[in-house]
């Protein structure tokens, strides 16, 4: 039976379209995320982030979910010479780059072991997919065109992984790279697709906050396969990327 | 990127014995010497290629049972190596110099003095292909975009591929 279904989590619109899957089952996913958002949000009071960045609880005392996020925060921010940061100075401590990929990856994963062999999960432009949506079928993963909001400019073919996109589209926003504290410039937008959502999501973050170096950082990142734009709207593409012609 | 130094370095290598067979004296100006040899030295060696075994060994390991051959050519080396410096030259990966030694009239040993390594950003854009951005429409099954918020979302695309009022 088919499912598709949208809930607002995280501050982000989280849609999942199961093709072979329950209501059940897509509540149950639902209901993972809403209990991460709880454990994780740094804007929650109560969050165990926020425990720990008051200083309400030891490093032995943590979750090992927790400990997990904050595990993958290290990796990166030392991957990236600090560009990338879950602990910006004079901010609280936010993993919220890390959370959110993660938390979704694995709520996919709970789609997948509760026996749906076809799905999309796509939060805030991050996505999941399993299986084929039609048989002989790859999912086909648009790219927002970084100018036009209703282009595209790059559709991926996947049947089993994640990609994930860090742009800017508006002027006005801006990404601070950790290591200067400046707005990134360079990059207009970073997809990366791996096999993992936590991998994909903070491995695009992170190459956006290296800026132009972030091009061939990512490249280098195990495991994934990466699609650049710059700020000459010059595209840097990885050979094995699943280009599907339409 | 892990090819682009050996790369440049054996096809700057290769160019060495060149600049190093040209006839004439003119030549040996062109190139830095580090550790040449006096001449007369050089006209006093035999000729290496019958006698010497390799150093850089392709014989098979045998677990230090031949150490003989593997002595001989050192003491020779000692007299007849000599060690020139190529060129900086500026290949599209950065500059690259590279020293090599030879025995008589083979190269024994390849050592890059300078090396791109400083410049990973130049060093990896092989690893990927570079094209114009395009803008396309196309059929999809969803949207992958920077991180949409909740109030974003309703005139995105996602939306509409999810039907939401």
């Amino acid at each position: 039976m088919a499912v598709r279904r949208v809930e607002h989590i995280m501050g982000l619109p989280i849609s999942v379209d199961l093709r072979d899957g329950d209501a059940a089952l897509a509540e149950r996913a639902f209901a993972w995320l809403r209990a991460a958002d709880a454990q994780f949000s740094p804007f929650k009071p109560d969050s165990e982030v926020s425990r720990l960045d008051r200083g309400e609880l030891t490093r032995d005392e943590l979750t090992p979910d927790l400990v997990e996020v904050l595990s993958l925060c290290d990796w990166y921010e030392q991957s990236t010479g600090g560009a990338f940061t879950a602990r910006v100075p004079g901010r609280g401590l936010d993993p919220c780059a890390v959370v959110k990929g993660w938390a979704v990856q694995r709520a996919a994963d709970m789609l997948r072991d509760g026996g749906c062999t076809s799905f999309c999960v796509n939060a805030g432009g991050d996505v999941v997919v399993s299986g084929e949506p039609e048989p002989g079928k790859p999912w086909r993963v648009g790219v927002r065109h970084p100018d036009l909001a209703d282009r595209l400019s790059v559709v991926l073919g996947v049947r089993d992984g994640a990609v994930a996109t860090s742009a800017l589209y508006e002027r006005g926003q801006h990404i601070l790279d950790g290591r200067t504290g400046k707005p990134v410039s360079g990059i207009l937008s970073v997809t990366v697709l791996s096999d993992d959502l936590a991998i994909a999501d903070t491995t695009a973050t992170a190459a956006f906050a290296l800026g132009r170096d972030g091009i061939e950082w990512a490249a280098e990142q195990e495991g994934c396969e990466v699609f650049i734009v710059d700020e000459d709207r010059q595209v840097y593409s990885s050979p094995g990327l699943p280009v599907h012609i339409c | 990127m892990k090819w682009a130094i050996p790369v440049a370095v054996l096809s700057v290598a290769g160019l060495v014995p060149v600049w190093l067979y040209s006839p004439g004296a003119a030549h040996e100006g062109e190139i830095n010497e580090v550790a040449a040899p006096p001449a007369q030295e050089q006209q006093t060696v035999p000729p290496a290629t019958t006698t010497a075994p390799k150093t850089t060994g392709s014989a098979p390991k045998t677990g230090g049972s031949t150490p003989q051959t593997q002595q001989a050519p050192q003491t020779q080396q000692q007299q007849q190596n000599r060690t020139v410096a190529g060129p900086a030259v500026n290949t599209s990966e950065g500059t690259v110099q590279v020293q090599v030694t030879l025995q008589g009239k083979k190269i024994v040993d390849v050592k890059a003095l300078r090396a791109p390594n400083s410049d990973p950003t130049r060093m990896a854009l092989p690893l990927l292909k570079q094209s114009a951005l395009k803008a396309q429409s196309a059929d999809i099954d969803t949207v992958s975009g920077a991180t949409a918020t909740s109030e974003g979302y309703k005139q995105s695309l996602q939306a509409a591929l999810d039907g939401a009022k």
